[in-house]
């Protein structure tokens, strides 16, 4: 048995739990049917699992690795359609592939980043880590796209996504470069930025394909 | 033949000023119309030597996205130049810095003018000249285009560069870059060899539009988009984006070298009110107060004021009758004496109405329309109305043309071009020529509309409007092609230097001499030609079913919307001499004023549209809006007549 198939039957186990759901049976047609093998008896070998009369209970061991494999999954669900805005039928077969290889650095990252997030966007709860539990309060920082900052923030340039080459020319013309950092002065009717010396107004669409890092207090006056 | 000078540079740097300032000669100094895609020439004397110097299109990157861009970038192919100077706004060292790198690729001599440095001491930046002159072993100096300050020196600078003293500053990318330039060397034709500039260029730019394979043969396209393609798949970003960032970080470690940022002067009152344009509701207080001012400027003093003094008296009293005596006395010929003084007569008509008429008015609107460019706030306005523009298919940018055309639609059509995509350029045409009435006719249809009720007035304007509106968004779904983004600069606000407004305006005037006036004159022939043949009578009584029956105007008024073509603002008078006469009533009139309104544009801006567009797109514009004027014309009359007949609407 995989180490993927172990990790995706105990994803399951934990999802059905959630759902107050721990009957033998039901799991074990559910594993059946989302893994086309009935993995449970691989799971009681490996010590990841108990059967207790006709009920399914985590190990110590097991419920570990569910736990962090659930988290995983759900962060990931959490960047995908927060941060990067994608859709949900691109999101999902790509999140849970995700989940298996993120190592654990990663993770606490990405937890930080979105400011520890309790539920996923679906709205299952996401298992606390270390990182939770020391409340890292300070959020290094985000990527987001432009066009979601207000008035009066400050960022940097991460980068831009744009297909039209013209607009990307025009934009690194003006001196909007990843690596500029960038101050918002308003954001209606006209989208207007100021980098440098240079005041420049965008309509929406195209702060909108400007990923910037969100920028604490001090560091935007060391602009140039 | 002369030795050349070309000045090159991001625009609103203040290159144009520099010209004036290194040539004496008047061009027009600002971004937007008619000259930019130009190329300005002029000699200046440098001691006792003469150079040419050559004026280019602003431009942010010598890899071309547009037409100005590959206008300069191409210049910049010919070997021979003496020197290249770029102006450059010495408060956006970063962006300026960039351009040099490019600049110093194409490898010919340059000298960098860090110019509008009295704006960069305001903002508290100080550079080190002599260190970044030693760095990029160019000389570098500083100026203040508009007082004149560093441009002795910037002359003497000039002077002295030549080919040989060449720097040594060179750009290194990486190692897989610079393999490219090495394949890409062998394959050029002698003449662009060893330019990395061009080689840049090539790596850079879609291969489909790029000018600059007019000058390489079939077989070496080929394998130059090989090479190319090759080399772009070596790498996840485009090459574009690589040579920025590879230049930016060079950039970046010079600027922290060279340039020193201390905490900036308070410019709080023009920051202040440049924060104020750009806000909705005090942007849209403000740009009534300015459509005030003009409203008082051009309207009542120019169109008003000044016209009379020069129709009445100084073309009335003395020119006039002086000419007509002339003729009178030394040429019997009837029909001369008709052609050069009688009521189509070329003194009498065309030049009357040029000079006495249009010509104050043009002058007022454009000296005005000059300061609002040099305090730059019309990219302000841009931004402002970007929303609404988008609702017809078109951008901020397009509030430039509509205003211009309401001093000169001819300008506003040539001022298009500063649109992007083929498609606004179309619709900014169409809807200029449809609802966008130049300031001379605008000046007789505000005094007419005067005579009526305010109802009158809310009707004309409310009509016009939803025209724009409606016919912009019909005429941006069915036109095809794609629309621009909005990406404007925004300079700061500026208080406007009175003689560079003059001197915009005074180059101005002499376009619009050279070219609108002579179109005057041909509109006048015509007319003459047209009255002695009988051909006006006949179009009137073409006409007239539409006039009087669609219309319910007396036929009369077919005569006032023909002449309306030719000139315009007579066309409008005319009117006024039927609403004297009593043949029209106050519905009457206002329908009329609608339809000469919404009616084909005077013919200086037909022929300049069809130099434009094109023929085929000028005439379907032309049977359009022949079309629609009619249609709301006959709409609005059935309306309104109901409404007033039932006692509903006073007008």
């Amino acid at each position: 048995m995989e180490e993927k198939e172990i990790q995706e039957a105990l994803s399951i186990i934990w999802e059905l739990k959630e759902k107050k759901e721990v009957s033998k049976e039901k799991i074990s047609s559910e594993i059946l049917q989302k893994l086309q093998k009935d993995f449970l008896d691989d799971l009681v070998k490996k010590g990841y699992i108990l059967l207790e009369e006709q009920k399914v209970r985590f190990t110590h061991s097991g419920e570990k690795i569910a736990c962090d494999l659930i988290r995983r999954q759900r962060l990931a669900e959490r960047l995908f359609s927060d941060v990067l805005e994608i859709k949900e039928e691109i999101l999902s077969p790509f999140a849970c592939e995700f989940e298996h290889i993120l190592p654990k650095e990663v993770e606490e990252s990405i937890c930080t980043l979105l400011g520890h997030p309790r539920q996923c966007p679906h709205g299952s709860p996401i298992p606390e880590g270390d990182c939770c539990k020391k409340v890292e309060e300070v959020v290094k920082s985000i990527v987001v796209s432009l066009a979601k900052l207000k008035s009066n923030q400050e960022a940097k340039v991460v980068y831009i996504l744009t297909g039209e080459h013209s607009q990307l020319h025009k934009l690194l013309s003006l001196g909007i470069t990843p690596g500029s950092m960038i101050k918002v002065h308003q954001t209606y009717p006209s989208f207007i930025i100021q980098s440098g010396e240079t005041q420049i107004a965008l309509e929406k669409n195209i702060a909108r394909n400007i990923y910037v890092k969100k920028l604490s207090d001090g560091e935007f006056h060391k602009t140039k | 033949m002369k030795e050349k000078i070309v000045l090159v540079g991001s625009p609103n740097v203040g290159k144009s000023v520099i010209f004036n300032a290194l040539t004496g000669s008047y061009v027009t100094v600002s971004n937007y119309p008619g000259t930019t895609v130009d190329v300005s020439e002029g000699i200046g004397k440098f001691d006792n030597k003469n150079l040419l110097v050559i004026d280019t299109p602003g431009v942010n990157s010598l890899i071309p996205h547009s037409q100005d861009e590959e206008v300069t970038t191409d210049i910049l192919l010919d070997k021979s130049i003496k020197t290249v100077v770029q102006v450059a706004d010495s408060k956006n060292l970063k962006r300026t810095l960039l351009l040099t790198f490019q600049l110093i690729e194409t490898g010919l001599p340059l000298i960098l003018d860090l110019n509008m440095y009295d704006e960069a001491k305001e903002h508290g930046i100080d550079i080190d000249t002599k260190k970044l002159s030693q760095i990029l072993g160019i000389e570098v100096v500083k100026t203040v285009a508009i007082t004149k300050e560093g441009i002795s020196q910037l002359k003497n600078a000039i002077l002295k560069t030549t080919h040989k003293e060449w720097t040594k500053f060179k750009i290194e990318y990486n190692s897989i870059i610079e393999e490219a330039f090495v394949k890409i060397n062998d394959e050029l034709p002698p003449f662009l060899k060893n330019n990395r500039a061009v080689a840049v260029r090539l790596l850079s730019s879609e291969i489909e539009e790029e000018g600059i394979y007019k000058f390489i043969g079939e077989g070496t396209l080929v394998k130059i988009k090989e090479i190319k393609n090759s080399w772009q798949n070596k790498f996840s970003k485009s090459l574009e984006v690589i040579f920025l960032e590879e230049k930016t970080s060079i950039v970046e470690k010079i600027i922290d070298e060279v340039m020193n940022f201390s905490k900036p002067l308070g410019k709080v009152f023009q920051d202040s009110v440049g924060k104020l344009t750009l806000k909705p509701i005090t942007g849209i207080f403000i740009l009534l107060f300015v459509l005030f001012i003009m409203y008082k400027f051009v309207g009542q003093f120019a169109a008003g004021t000044m016209v009379d003094f020069f129709e009445e008296e100084v073309f009335g009293e003395y020119i006039n009758p002086f000419f007509i005596k002339i003729f009178k006395e030394f040429i019997h010929y009837i029909f001369v004496q008709d052609f050069f003084v009688g009521e189509y007569g070329i003194i009498t008509m065309a030049l009357t109405y040029a000079f006495a008429i249009i010509f104050p008015i043009v002058t007022a609107f454009f000296l005005f329309f000059g300061f609002l460019e040099d305090s730059g706030y019309l990219p302000r306005l841009s931004a402002l109305s970007d929303r609404v523009f988008k609702m017809i298919g078109l951008n901020g940018r397009a509030i430039l043309p509509m205003i211009l055309g309401l001093g000169c639609g001819t300008m506003a059509v040539l001022t298009g071009r500063i649109l992007d995509t083929r498609k606004e350029r179309i619709l900014i045409t169409l809807l200029l020529a449809l609802c966008i009435p130049c300031s001379a006719q605008l000046g007789v249809i505000m005094g007419l509309l005067g005579s009526l009720s305010l109802n009158g007035l809310i009707i004309w304007l409310v009509v016009i409007l939803t025209v724009l509106v409606v016919i912009g968004y019909i005429a941006s779904k069915t036109i095809p092609g794609e629309r621009s983004s909005f990406i404007q600069e925004i300079p700061p606000i500026r208080i406007p230097k009175i003689n560079n407004i003059l001197i915009k305006t005074f180059a101005r005037l002499k376009w619009y001499i050279k070219e609108a006036v002579p179109l005057f004159i041909l509109g006048t022939v015509i007319l003459f030609v047209f009255d002695r043949i009988g051909l006006l009578l006949w179009i009137k009584k073409l006409l007239s079913p539409l006039v009087v029956g669609l219309l319910n105007l007396p036929v009369d008024t077919a005569e006032a919307f023909i002449i309306g073509f030719l000139r315009r603002d007579y066309g409008t008078a005319g009117l006024y001499i039927l609403s004297k006469n009593g043949q029209l009533n106050n519905l009457q009139l206002l329908i009329s004023l609608v339809v000469i309104t919404l009616f084909v544009p005077c013919i200086a801006q037909f022929f300049v549209t069809i130099k434009e567009r094109g023929l085929k797109i000028t005439l379907s514009i032309a049977i359009f809006v022949f079309v629609i004027a009619f249609f709301i014309g006959g709409i609005l009359n059935l309306f309104l007549s109901y409404l007033v007949s039932r006692g509903f609407l006073v007008i």
